[in-house]
């Protein structure tokens, strides 16, 4: 009875103190022994849904995402321009991975990615999926893994508008149905309709401003009547990952930080 | 004397099966079966408490650690554990702790081995959810979760005892 109690309080004081980050830190360590095997399974799915076929278009996405961003920079910030025509010069870096595993019968959904830190894979990168839609972000980096929250995990949190404005509201997963999310503290002022788009800030430090979430399904005034608490329907089907997009913020993050500072410093 | 190596066998089995196929189970947020509970139901039934107390702390955290979840599987399957000594007095008898054995519908009957499993499963698929979402917020969610994971894991842990018993040949 002792060693259970014992045992027992040793389990729920770990897990009491455990987080995102250290889930997906035991999960990348335990995919150091898994993960190969999850690859070669994966492998096998890949090869019935045309893996293959699929990867090549995803490389081919990633340029055109690449080239639309270096637009929608110029477009976006007149101030930048001269810098973002040098050549080279991106204003997100993106890559490709592969999804070895991917939960949704959890709250706290993961996606194990086969790239990792000697591929360029880190930290804070968000994951979208061939398509270009908002999926997750990276928590976690082994030398050849990574494991991003699932926009289909009760903890993950992103900021979300509907496009073409610029109330925002927050955007969460209640865990209930693995095709639709949330988007509460919405302002009422929001020209919101059903079928409206729903899309990426531009303060989050994962995502670039603009990527696809998904789209309003129905909303309603929140108790205060100040807000709308609004339902999406996902613009992607998470549990059928197969090739995903990674794209780092980090840069842009770096001149906002260092534009801010600057104007503080004028004043 | 039981032989260890038909367990060793039950607890690769089981724990490959987790790991691999019903963790990655993309059919319904609802279903997430946590079928190693089955190594813990199917130890012999005169296993001293102690034994069965490291076989689930065993189990819970290989499961902890392939699935990510620190702590999680391991608390839920303990109580279980724990329990299984006073549930299967409750509902087989004393007699039939004496008397031990392999738990199965040949040993403990058509009536009594099926509410032995569903006590076993609902208990720690009970912890396990009510753990994983800590908040009345949800409590459809968590409830059909139990309900939805935890047949799917009796009827896995019935068809587990029967192939286990056919292929290893043991005093039932």
């Amino acid at each position: 009875m002792v060693l259970f109690i014992v045992f027992e309080a040793v389990a729920i004081g770990y897990y009491a103190q455990s987080s995102n980050y250290t889930q997906a830190k035991l999960l990348t360590g335990s995919n150091r022994v898994v993960g190969g095997v999850q690859g070669a399974l994966n492998d096998v799915r890949g090869y019935f849904r045309l893996g293959r076929e699929n990867r090549r278009l995803v490389d081919r996405i990633t340029e055109l995402e690449e080239e639309l961003a270096v637009y929608r920079q110029m477009d976006a910030d007149s101030a930048r321009k001269e810098l973002l025509r040098a050549p080279g010069v991106k204003p997100y870096r993106m890559t490709v991975a592969r999804v070895i595993s991917n939960s949704i019968n959890k709250e706290h959904n993961l996606i194990v990615l086969d790239r990792g830190e000697r591929d360029g894979v880190s930290t804070g990168m968000g994951v979208l999926s061939s398509d270009g839609v908002m999926v997750g972000y990276v928590v976690a980096c082994s030398d050849r893994h990574a494991v991003a929250v699932s926009i289909l995990n009760t903890s993950f949190r992103a900021s979300g508008k509907l496009a073409g404005d610029d109330y925002f509201g927050s955007i969460y997963w209640t865990g209930g149905d693995r095709y639709h999310v949330n988007m509460k503290e919405l302002s009422k002022y929001a020209s919101i309709g059903e079928g409206r788009e729903v899309v990426s800030t531009g303060f989050s430090q994962y995502f670039p401003e603009g990527v696809l979430i998904g789209y309003v399904e129905s909303y309603s005034l929140s108790d205060t009547q100040m807000a709308y608490d609004v339902e999406i329907r996902l613009a992607v089907d998470v549990s059928q990952l197969t090739d995903v997009i990674l794209v780092d913020i980090s840069d842009q993050d770096d001149i906002r930080r260092l534009e801010n500072e600057a104007a503080r410093q004028n004043r | 004397m039981y032989r260890t190596f038909p367990y060793i066998v039950l607890f690769v089995v089981v724990a490959l099966l987790q790991v691999f196929l019903l963790n990655n189970l993309t059919i319904s947020v609802y279903l997430n079966p946590l079928v190693y509970i089955a190594f813990i139901i199917l130890l012999p039934i005169e296993t001293p408490p102690v034994v069965v107390l490291f076989c689930a702390l065993l189990t819970g955290v290989t499961m902890d650690w392939t699935m990510g979840v620190p702590g999680l599987n391991t608390l839920a399957t303990l109580p279980a554990a724990m329990l299984r000594r006073p549930i299967l007095a409750s509902i087989a008898g004393k007699e039939t702790l004496r008397e031990g054995g392999v738990p199965s519908v040949e040993r403990l009957g058509r009536n009594v081995f099926p509410r032995y499993v569903i006590a076993m499963v609902l208990i720690q698929h009970f912890l396990f959810f009510a753990f994983e979402s800590l908040s009345w917020a949800h409590i459809l969610h968590t409830f059909l979760r139990l309900v939805a994971s935890s047949a799917v894991t009796i009827a896995f842990v019935w068809l587990l005892a029967r192939f286990f018993l056919s292929k290893f040949t043991m005093r039932k």
